[in-house]
């Protein structure tokens, strides 16, 4: 596993205690798994990710993400409705450990209120929570 | 690794289910997960069990590779049990053991990847304490001999806590997994330690010491124990401990 000072993780982006992290940009909040993440599960082979249209609660899992003989649950930053999914990943789903701020993305959606993102972690406190 | 050994170990509570149905066996994990979701400070949880003859699924399915008719399997009063675990179809049935760690990864900062490769690790220990050339193999995960496989590994994570686990073929009736591809892949063989012996000591004579699931899992313990460095309490050595194993059993 990396080493805590190689991950990385972005200031632009929050994060969930369980690892995912969320940007909001516009009135859309695009949701990933983060580097850490990544790099715990290993080589991921497949994501299970939801229809467009299906709404959750904050905290809610939403998918899964398969690596080397393991299914791991991931769940939800924010409350609202899906409005995009990552398609590319059905093919390649090993862009979740390459890219997993960008290519890798896993959702989009339309957050129910955005002052939901004030309850995930900036960079600071994710990192102090890992140390933890 | 210096740094390691100063750390205090882990702790868990081993539970020997003995022969359990599959599905049973798969509900009592379900509440000991939910219970240490509930209540993160909870001890982890391994189970040791030999399940009756049961085919299962991988989250992702699996069904297109039992190479005979669900008429057959229900006409031998064998199940196929769908599950949320990684992999895809394989058998379980007595002589077969089972181990389902349910451990917080989360907490103890072990890795999904490193977690999987130290059941793997248990397994290949194992069999090689009966002196059988077991390991990893690129052609899947697992443990094998030659091209057989041995021992098959498969777990879920929730909210950081590993549930279903590893099973590694001790002497069961090996003519079940003709019935499918095991793990998806075609033509491969399926081994057990008893058929492994039994080679050995045709070549070699061995002795013929008594294979016993009690020496298996003694084995899986004492590997678990210093692979992960988990100092492990077998819940019939504490009252105190089974009184809350039952607890949760409940």
């Amino acid at each position: 596993m990396k080493e805590m000072s190689d991950l990385n993780l972005p200031a632009d982006v929050k994060y969930t205690k369980d690892h995912e992290w969320a940007k909001l940009s516009g009135d859309i909040v695009t949701i990933g798994i983060n580097d850490y993440a990544q790099d715990q599960l290993g080589e991921v082979v497949f994501v299970e990710l939801p229809e467009i249209g299906d709404t959750f609660s904050q905290g809610d899992e939403f998918g899964s993400v398969e690596s080397v003989k393991a299914v791991s649950e991931i769940y939800i930053p924010i409350s609202g409705e899906i409005v995009e999914i990552n398609e590319g990943l059905e093919d390649a789903p090993e862009l979740v450990n390459t890219d997993c701020y960008n290519d890798g993305w896993l959702i989009k959606v339309k957050p129910e209120n955005t002052s939901e993102m004030d309850n995930l972690m900036d960079k600071p406190a994710y990192l102090d929570m890992l140390k933890g | 690794m210096s740094q390691r050994l100063n750390k205090p170990k882990r702790s868990a509570v081993f539970m020997d289910l003995g022969l359990l149905d599959y599905s049973r066996a798969l509900d009592l994990q379900t509440q000991i997960l939910q219970s240490k979701i509930d209540h993160p400070l909870s001890e982890d949880r391994i189970l040791f069990v030999e399940h009756p003859s049961v085919f299962t699924l991988g989250k992702r399915g699996g069904e297109e590779n039992l190479v005979i008719s669900r008429n057959f399997l229900t006409a031998k009063r064998i199940d196929i049990v769908q599950t949320n675990r990684g992999g895809n179809i394989t058998y379980h049935g007595p002589g077969q053991a089972v181990l389902y760690p349910i451990v917080n990864l989360e907490k103890n900062k072990i890795g999904v990847k490193e977690f999987v490769h130290g059941l793997e690790e248990i397994m290949k220990r194992t069999a090689m304490a009966f002196n059988i050339d077991a390991d990893r193999n690129l052609k899947n995960h697992g443990i094998w001999v030659g091209n057989s496989k041995i021992g098959s590994v498969g777990i879920s994570i929730k909210h950081g806590i590993s549930f279903h686990g590893l099973a590694l073929n001790i002497n069961p009736d090996l003519e079940p997994f003709s019935w499918i591809n095991p793990c998806g892949l075609s033509n491969i063989s399926i081994t057990s330690i008893e058929k492994e012996r039994r080679k050995l000591n045709a070549t070699e004579k061995l002795s013929d010491n008594d294979l016993s699931m009690d020496q298996i899992k003694d084995s899986f313990i004492k590997h678990f124990s210093s692979i992960f460095n988990y100092s492990i309490i077998k819940n019939n050595d504490s009252s105190k401990k089974t009184k809350k194993t039952k607890a949760v059993m409940a």
